[in-house]
Order: C-alpha cells, then sequence, then structure tokens
C-alpha cells in the first residue's frame, strides 16, 4: 500500500465533484469494509478516497413514503436498515435476510448504497431489493437519474455506475404482505461468501401464485432473473410437482460455472431445492404471519 | 500476578482451576507480543516470491526496486551468501535456502527481499523485481513423486541431528527424504488365513495453521553478536541452528520470544529467523519481517497425505495383521516431515492389538509449500484411515462399532506394534466414557424424510516424542518470592500457569504469585522446543526438580540455622538469617531426559519406543439433508487421557479447541492448487475456518481418571489429544445416517450429496 489522500467532503455535490469519471484510482469510502479488503488483497491502489463520512445526514435516513414506500439513504448503515421498526413491520424479509448477511460488525459500518455499487455478486442484499422491484436514484454531476435495481448490475463488479456517480437512495416498493423469503446456502464454514442465493416474491389469489419474481444470487456473475421459473410459478399452486419443475426450470436456465463453492452441477442441483424452499419458506411464513 | 494479599493458599496447586497468569495482560492489550515490536533504526522487509513451481533462476532484475524512493536495499540468494556462505538450514535435512538460490522449488517460494524503513514501500517496491526462470517439470502427489523422474532435490542432505536420518547421506535421484518401516510378526501368513480382508486408501488435504498472530522476527545486529526476537516455539532450537549457519558460538546468538498468538506448529524451527538475521548483518541496521496471514500459505502447512490400509480379520471380529502404506506430502523442504513420518508412521496399525503388523511410511518431496508441524504431529493424518475403516470392518461383519474396538484394544502391558508395552494408555476407559457420554445403548433417533441422523466414534492415541531435553531453574528472592526460568513458550496453551502451580507445589507457593520469566536464551536454560504436548511432562518434570533442588538447600539452610526444616519453608527467612539482610538467592535448577530406546532400523522394534502415550476418543452425532448433502453436528463428545489435569480450566480448554481446529480441517479447510502448483484459495475470504455458528451447540469434554505413573504428579500433555478421532467419526455418523463412505477429506456437502447419487445410480457430473 502505498500513501493516499483522504479527501472528507461535506455535501454530497462536493463529494461528487471530488471524484473523477475518468480515474478509477479514486473511489467513494462509504464503510469501507470492500474497499478496505481490496487494498489489503493489493486490488484496489488508490490515490484518493472520497470518505462519505461528512456528508448530509439525510442520505442515512430511513423513512416510508405516504404511498407506502420505503426510502432508504444511501449512507443508511445495514445494520439501521435491520433493527428499524419500519423495516420489520413492512419489509420483513428485508430485516430477516440482514441478520445472516456478513456479521454484526460489518453491517454495523457497510451502507447500503456502497453494498449496492461494489456489484460483488456474492451479496445477499442485491438479489432481495430486486425481488421486491426497488429502484434506485443516482447522483451525478448532472444530478439524479433513477432505475431499478434490476438494472444496476451489469456483471461480474460492474455496474451502469459512472465513477463519478454515487447511489443516494433506494426505493422500495410496499411488500404490502406479499410471501417472500431469500435463502442463503453455504458450502464451507457458516459465514462464508454464500454458494448461492435465492430470493422469492410472491404475488397471490387465493393459494395461487399470480405473479412469482425469483432472483438468484451468488453462483452467477450477477443477480439474475430466474424467468423460465417464474414462468412456471405464476397461476399455479405451490405443489411439489410446481416447485420441482420451477426448481428444473431454474437450474436449465442457470449459466454457471464451478468455483470452490461447488462444481455447476451441484450449484445446479441446489438451485432445484433452494428455490423449492424458498417458496415454501416464504408461504410458510406469511401463513405464520411470522414477520419478524 | 496478583498483589499477596489477595491470594489464599489453597492446599495444594496441581488441580487448581485456575485462570491463566496473563488473562488479565492480554484482555486489556498490554501482553507483549513480537508482533508489536518497534525497535529505533528498524528496517521492515517484504518479501518477494517465486511464480514458478520448480525452474532454475536465469535472472533475477532488482534494478527498479533498488531506484524506488524510501528503499534501503533489496537483496537476494547471492547476497545473502557473503555473510552466511552455506545458507541452508531444516532441523532434518539442511535443504532450505534462506533465499532462493540456483533454483526455485514451489510457487511462494522467497526470491529476494525489500527493506525500507516504511512496510508500505518496501511492498510496493516488491511489484518492481522481475525474476526470470527457467521453467522445469514439476511433480505435486506424493504417491506419484515417490516414483518421479522429477526430481526436487539432487542430493539428500540429512542434518546429522538425528542418528537414525544418518543413512540417507547421499543418496540421490529420489523424492522420498525418508522411508521408515515397522515389521512385526508374519503379515503374510496372516493375510492368507484371514477370513476376512480389507483394503482402502484414504486421503488428506494440505491445511494451514492459521495462527491469529502471523509468523514475526526482528534480528537486532550488536558489536559481535545478534539478538533476535521471535515469535518462535523453539528458540533453543533457533539458537543452536543461528550459530551454525554463522559459524558463531552459542553465547553470541541471543533469541527471545513474547506470548505468542497461537503456535500450532508453525513457529517451530527456522522460519524467518536466519532471514532476518542474514539481512540485519547485510543492512548493519534491525530488521523486522512480519508476514501477513496469507504469506503463511507459502511458509508452513500441515502434510496431505496418501494411506492405504489392508487388514486381516477373523469371522468373530479380532485383527489378525495389518499392513499401512503413508505417504506424506513433505512439499519442497522437508522441515521436520522426516520426524512425522517416523513418529506418527510407527503408530498407523492404530491402538490394536495386533501380532502382525507391516508400515512403510514414507516423507516425500513436491514442488507444493513446505509441510511440518501441526498440532497432532501427523496423527490424525493416521488415525482418519484406521479409525475409518474400523467402522467399515465393523459394518461388513455386522459387530457394533464400539464392540468391535473393545474387542481389538491394546490394553495394559500388551505389546504395540513397535514392540513396547503399553502402560498408563487409558484407551479402554477413553473408549468407555466416549460410548456412556453418547448413551450408546439407548434408542437413537434415526429422523425421518430428508432429515436423516447417524452417529460415530473414534479413538486414536499418540506417542510423546523423544528424547527430548527440558532444563529449569527456579530463584527464590530475599523476600521468598520465586521466578521460574524455563524456555517453554507459552502460545496460548497456559504453560506459564501449569509451570507456576507445579512449583508452587513443591515451594507451598500460591501460582498467581509466581513470576515465570518468558524464553531468552541469555536468561533462560535450554529447552528442546514447545511441540508435540511435550511441555507439561518434560519442562514439568524439570521445573518441579529445579523447585526439589531449591527446597532441598533451604532445608540444609534451616538445619545450618536450628530452624524447622519441615512443611512450608520461606526462603526469605531464611536468607534473611544467612545474609542479616534480605539479600542473596536460592537457585534450584532441574533438568529431565526421559528414558527411550531407538527403533530398530529393520523392523521399527524398541522396548522403549516412548515415555507415554496420549489418547483421545470423540462421539458425533449428525443430521444429513438428503436433499442436497449439508449435514450437521447435534452432538460432539470429547474425552481424553491426559493423566492429572494440572489445571483443569486449561484443559478444558485444549480439549475444547484442538476438537474445534479438528472440526475445521475435518470440514472446511483445504489448500487448493491448480494444475501449476499456483494456490487458488490463498485468502480467508475462500479459505474457511470455523466460526462460532459453526461449532455444535452441545459440545462435551470430559478427561478420564487416569495417572500417568512417570509424569509430574501423574500429568502428561494434552493439546492434540481431542484432535484424534474427530474426522473419522464424522464420516461414520454419516454413513450411519445415509449410507455412503467419504474417504478423503474434507467432508464437503457435496461430496456427500456426489456419493449419495452414485449409491443410487445417478451421478452427478463432474462439472
Amino acid at each position: 500500500m502505498i500513501p493516499f489522500e483522504l479527501a472528507r467532503p461535506s455535501s454530497l455535490q462536493e463529494a461528487i465533484a471530488l471524484l473523477d469519471p475518468e480515474d478509477p484510482d479514486i473511489r467513494p469510502l462509504g464503510g469501507g469494509t470492500a474497499v478496505m479488503l481490496m487494498m489489503k488483497a493489493g486490488v484496489l491502489r488508490p490515490t484518493r478516497l472520497v470518505s462519505l463520512g461528512g456528508i448530509e445526514p439525510s442520505y442515512a435516513a430511513l423513512s416510508v413514503a405516504p404511498n407506502g414506500e420505503l426510502h432508504i439513504g444511501g449512507l443508511t448503515r445495514l445494520a439501521a436498515l435491520e433493527h428499524s421498526p419500519l423495516v420489520k413491520a413492512g419489509w420483513p424479509v428485508l430485516a430477516r435476510t440482514l441478520r445472516t448477511l456478513s456479521n454484526v460488525r460489518v453491517r454495523h459500518v457497510a451502507t447500503v448504497g456502497g453494498n449496492l455499487a461494489h456489484a460483488d455478486p456474492h451479496m445477499d442484499l442485491p438479489p432481495v431489493l430486486t425481488a421486491l422491484g426497488a429502484r434506485v436514484t443516482i447522483t451525478g454531476p448532472r444530478g439524479e437519474r433513477t432505475i431499478a435495481a434490476e438494472d444496476l448490475c451489469t456483471g461480474y463488479y460492474e455496474t451502469v455506475l459512472a465513477r463519478n456517480e454515487l447511489i443516494s437512495r433506494v426505493v422500495v416498493p410496499a411488500q404490502a404482505q406479499r410471501p417472500a423469503a431469500y435463502m442463503k446456502v453455504t458450502t464451507r464454514a457458516a459465514h462464508d461468501w454464500p454458494a448461492l442465493g435465492v430470493a422469492v416474491v410472491l404475488d397471490m389469489e387465493g393459494d395461487v401464485i399470480r405473479n412469482a419474481s425469483v432472483i438468484v444470487g451468488a453462483a452467477t456473475d450477477k443477480p439474475t432473473r430466474m424467468a423460465a421459473a417464474e414462468a412456471v410459478l405464476r397461476g399455479a399452486r405451490a405443489d411439489d410437482a410446481t416447485l420441482r419443475r420451477a426448481g428444473e426450470a431454474g437450474a436449465a436456465e442457470l449459466d454457471i460455472v464451478g468455483d470452490p463453492h461447488g462444481s455447476a452441477s451441484y450449484k445446479k442441483h441446489l438451485l432445484t431445492v433452494y428455490l423449492a424452499r424458498a417458496v415454501r419458506l416464504a408461504l410458510d411464513q406469511s401463513a405464520r404471519k411470522d414477520y419478524a | 500476578m496478583t498483589t499477596p494479599d489477595s491470594v489464599q493458599l489453597p492446599e495444594r496447586q496441581i488441580g487448581r482451576a485456575l485462570n491463566r497468569l496473563e488473562s488479565r495482560a492480554k484482555v486489556t492489550g498490554r501482553a507483549e507480543y513480537i508482533h508489536n515490536l518497534v525497535l529505533p533504526r528498524m528496517l521492515y522487509g517484504k518479501i518477494f516470491r517465486s511464480n514458478t513451481a520448480h525452474g532454475r533462476i536465469v535472472d533475477i532484475d532488482v534494478s527498479a526496486a533498488r531506484a524506488m524512493e524510501g528503499v534501503f536495499g533489496v537483496y537476494t540468494g547471492e547476497d545473502i551468501l557473503r555473510v552466511i556462505p552455506n545458507p541452508y538450514f531444516g532441523p532434518a535435512f539442511h535443504d532450505q535456502p534462506i533465499l532462493a538460490l540456483d533454483k526455485v522449488r514451489y510457487i511462494g517460494e522467497p526470491v529476494a527481499v525489500v527493506l525500507a524503513e516504511d512496510p508500505h514501500i518496501a511492498e510496493e517496491a516488491t511489484h518492481l523485481i522481475i525474476a526470470q526462470y527457467e521453467e522445469m517439470a514439476a511433480v505435486f502427489d506424493e504417491v506419484e513423486a515417490a516414483s518421479s523422474s522429477v526430481i526436487v532435490h539432487e542430493t539428500l542432505k540429512p542434518a546429522g541431528t538425528f542418528p537414525d536420518l544418518k543413512h540417507l547421506a547421499g543418496r540421490s535421484n529420489t523424492n522420498v527424504a525418508l522411508d521408515f518401516q515397522l515389521r512385526r510378526g508374519d503379515v503374510d501368513a496372516a493375510f492368507a488365513s484371514a477370513d476376512h480382508v480389507f483394503d482402502h486408501t484414504f486421503r488428506t488435504q494440505q491445511v494451514m495453521h492459521t495462527p491469529l498472530e502471523p509468523i514475526v522476527s526482528v534480528a537486532e545486529p550488536e558489536h559481535d553478536s545478534i539478538t533476535i526476537h521471535t515469535a518462535s516455539q523453539s528458540p533453543s532450537f533457533v539458537r543452536i541452528e543461528m550459530a551454525r549457519l554463522l559459524g558463531w558460538q552459542e553465547n553470541q546468538v541471543r533469541v527471545r520470544t513474547a506470548l505468542l498468538g497461537g503456535g500450532f506448529g508453525a513457529k517451530l524451527y527456522i522460519k524467518l529467523e536466519a532471514l532476518v538475521t542474514a539481512l540485519a548483518l547485510l543492512a548493519r541496521r534491525p530488521v523486522k519481517i512480519a508476514l501477513t496471514m496469507e504469506e503463511q500459505f507459502f511458509t508452513i502447512t500441515k502434510h496431505a497425505t496418501t494411506v492405504r490400509i489392508q487388514t486381516a480379520v477373523t469371522n468373530d471380529g479380532r485383527i489378525t495383521g495389518r499392513k499401512c502404506e503413508v505417504w506424506w506430502n513433505g512439499g519442497a523442504y522437508a522441515d521436520i516431515g522426516p520426524r512425522v513420518t517416523q513418529k506418527s508412521g510407527f503408530t498407523a496399525s492404530g491402538p490394536y492389538d495386533i501380532d502382525n503388523v507391516s508400515i512403510d511410511s514414507y516423507a516425500v518431496y513436491t514442488n507444493l509449500p513446505p509441510a511440518g508441524a501441526f498440532r497432532g504431529f501427523g496423527i490424525p493424518q493416521v488415525v482418519w484411515p484406521y479409525e475409518s475403516q474400523a467402522d467399515i470392518i465393523a459394518r461388513a461383519l455386522r459387530i457394533d462399532p464400539v464392540q468391535f474396538r473393545r474387542q481389538n484394544i491394546l490394553r495394559e502391558g500388551r505389546p504395540h506394534a513397535t514392540g513396547t508395552p503399553m502402560h498408563d494408555a487409558a484407551i479402554d476407559l477413553v473408549l468407555e466414557r466416549v460410548a456412556e457420554r453418547m448413551q450408546w445403548n439407548a434408542p437413537f433417533e434415526r429422523g425421518a424424510g430428508t432429515l436423516r441422523r447417524g452417529r460415530g466414534i473414534g479413538i486414536g492415541f499418540k506417542a510423546l516424542v523423544a528424547p527430548t531435553t527440558s532444563v529449569a531453574m527456579v530463584n527464590l528472592g530475599g523476600d521468598g518470592s520465586c521466578i521460574i526460568y524455563s524456555s517453554t513458550v507459552d502460545m496460548g496453551q497456559g504453560s506459564d500457569t501449569a509451570m507456576a502451580l507445579i512449583a508452587g507445589e513443591v515451594l507451598g507457593i500460591a501460582a498467581e504469585k509466581i513470576k515465570v520469566v518468558h524464553p531468552d536464551t541469555d536468561v533462560t536454560p535450554y529447552d528442546m522446543a514447545t511441540l508435540g504436548s511435550r511441555s507439561t511432562f518434560h519442562m514439568g518434570h524439570a521445573v518441579r526438580l529445579a523447585a526439589e533442588d531449591a527446597l532441598a538447600q533451604m532445608r540444609a539452610l534451616a538445619e545450618e540455622y536450628g530452624m524447622s526444616a519441615e512443611g512450608v519453608i520461606n526462603a526469605g527467612t531464611l536468607l534473611r538469617k544467612k545474609y542479616g539482610m534480605p539479600a542473596g538467592n536460592i537457585v534450584g535448577t532441574g533438568s529431565f531426559i526421559p528414558s527411550y530406546t531407538s527403533p530398530d532400523h529393520e523392523t521399527g522394534q524398541s522396548p522403549n519406543i516412548t515415555p507415554n502415550w496420549m489418547v483421545g476418543g470423540c462421539g458425533v452425532e449428525v443430521e444429513v439433508d438428503t436433499d442436497t448433502g449439508h449435514f450437521r453436528l447435534l452432538r460432539f463428545e470429547n474425552v481424553v487421557d491426559c493423566g492429572t489435569p494440572i489445571n483443569p480450566k486449561v484443559v478444558d480448554s485444549q480439549i475444547s479447541g484442538a476438537a474445534i481446529m479438528q472440526l475445521g480441517l475435518s470440514l472446511f479447510e483445504r489448500m487448493e492448487f491448480d494444475e501449476n502448483g499456483q494456490l487458488r484459495n490463498g485468502s480467508f475470504a475462500e479459505y474457511k475456518i470455523p466460526g462460532i455458528h459453526d461449532i455444535p451447540n452441545n459440545i462435551g469434554r470430559e478427561t478420564v481418571d487416569a495417572y500417568q505413573g512417570n509424569g509430574p504428579f501423574g500429568a502428561k500433555g494434552v493439546g492434540e489429544s481431542a484432535t484424534f478421532g474427530v474426522a473419522s467419526a464424522i464420516a461414520e455418523a454419516i454413513e450411519d445416517a445415509v449410507g455412503v463412505r467419504l474417504t478423503s477429506l474434507p467432508l464437503t456437502p457435496e461430496a456427500v450429496y456426489r456419493a449419495l447419487c452414485a449409491a443410487r445410480n445417478e451421478p452427478l457430473p463432474e462439472e
């Protein structure tokens, strides 16, 4: 590691001005949990880090809008989201996901915006936010733009963000009692990165699935929608045969390679099992009203 | 130490459940570690490493690194020769150069070092070094390497320290660094007349110690001597080996340690000490090298092994013959591997009473990072096959696995495969206590649907490595207070507290009031090393003898001055009487080396192969998810024979610590190499050790009621015993639950699932 400049702007606009769209060695620093790991590994050798610690607290606020949507400031700590009564009551799938996301030390430091912008495919939050239909507001030198969370990541550690753009806000539509679940599957130690993450959000009409959102993380190079699996679930009841077919459809459309977490064939098999388990878990929890 | 007034002297010190003497200093951040040491004018070294598994060094271009602002100097193997002309070190073989010379033998081998006042600059400059190698064919698998034409070392260079390695001198064109053999009875006849013959091959993987404090050394050059501050488990060895390398007297080399943040065998012999010494002599300034956690993967590891085990059994389950072939993947440098090969090799037939035994144990060089001592010193690698096979045999013969072991275990007085009669090894008691804790004969809930339950038990034993020496001094001051001088290194195992309890027992002083001086070869006397669970036995005796010597001197003084020589005597009272003021010392010394007879070279037979046997047993219950192969431990029972527990509190944490460490090695840890010998998972994001959520809720620890007749106060070592039975017990529990048998470590969910698929004839595609 060589010495670098640590800039401490006090406003979002000032922070953006300190970033450089052309220079990969200038990076924003949110919680810094990923930046520090990359620097220690020698993957990132910054000339300047722009600390977001001093900018307006409004970017770390959580609120529910009159239309029922959850507004999460980009600098909100993961632990603030995890423990928020608003989130526990209205978006139980988020609160539950956060409990097993990394560890308590990381959750108290890492920010929601940083978690999304880092675009590490092993992250737990992006598949869940994508399945819930969240939107991401991005602020740059020419103002704001808003995109679907689903469109944020373009590949392995790659996003649509320019180097001088920051995630200022995440908006999550009301879960509105939609059954939802995230299942994190590890194949080594419990604190390992997931080999596979499966997020499902279901629109139910009685016991028929009117619509399903199924997003896979970790096994793929970005959070990936399982469209064929969704098609099998759409209009069906969640019986064993349907869930098995949905899982098989998901595995068939999953384009992955083996890694130290498991071979491609094993991870595909895990998807067939865990896609079904995620749907069942979502329905069971919903039936029990066991939200928190 | 606490204030004297706060300590009530109990009747006895041995057996007190005492917090470690250093616990307060540790939890308040005051404890000394070499990792934190900073000296005036000190330079930091960062290592440039080989990216080629086997190759001739053609050129090392250090010019750009040397030109970088802030760089003090850049050094290669050729520079080392200016201060150490013959720079090859090692405890068993003088095979390892301080920096690579002529050729590199594994990816990660140290090739050059940059020195700078700022470690970040030193690290940055290493990226500017360009090395060219003429690539040579490399060999990685231990069985293949044993007969390969790819030769890692042209000629074997045994160190001469061990008489039973001398026959290897000058041997060339082989990667087999040691071929140990044991022969007892007539194995061929036993197999010819057997009712059943079992033949299996088991494998273990290469792993790393992962001490919390990575390997670190600082060399401080003086006028005609050098001080080496080092996180070492073997300060006495470092002094002797450095004096040899430098051609100096031992008293010109001072080696001191502090507390160690874990060792587990990683910090033995020479690691960074020779390198920092050479650099300090070249730079004429103090030099510190502190490895990163990740660099340790390229420094010292645990042997991967392949073990073929063949067993002859009668219809009623009596083992009549056993053949073991063990290949130890030693990596590119022997380190202590040949000792592991012999000392664990001779136990490879297990704690069983078998008349006909044949063991061949091979230390094999490969082009991988070196392997050496690792908690258990090779024993877990041989328990895994013999206990796995015990379960396989019991299943095949439809005998209960506990009963099968009862029928075959070595009992008091019976000869081990080496011919040494077993004494004070509570193998039977450990087995019975594991079974009782598991409620082995009670009905067992086997689960239903996709969640199936099973259970397994395993036992293992280890011969204390012999012969080794410990020397200690006990010093009583003018006020009667006591200091222990011992070169045993407290690396978290609580040895300071154990030694204080032992001296206190003899002298009638509370352990909390005794000071233990940390190893400093200018101050503390010789000790072979802190390894292999030897300290409680060897240094325990030496400290006991030193305290008894001091006590005898006090009794003599008391008689001389007409005072009572009975009961607890205060040295202060005696010294005031002798000198008329609080002055002087009473110094007791003690040294200990147990008796031992070297095994016969041809047969491995010895009437006295070891001073004692350490015994461990394990029982587990697992629940397996048949849909995915995932499994979890519902119960984890660990029982050891350590003789008298000197400090039950520390013994308890040694049992759980060893068991949990072995759990990680059984389930998760594995150094994965690509086809070029490049480590693929050299980070702790990708090399997983157990975390708190991986530890079963139910983890039982127990010491059996046993007494080691030749031990200090009946004690023997305990640091490794709870590693022995873990892996095979889990594998058996998995088979018990779902009917599939795994023969390679680690036991991953994917391996279980693949075996389930194969068993129902629907194999999962390889990729």
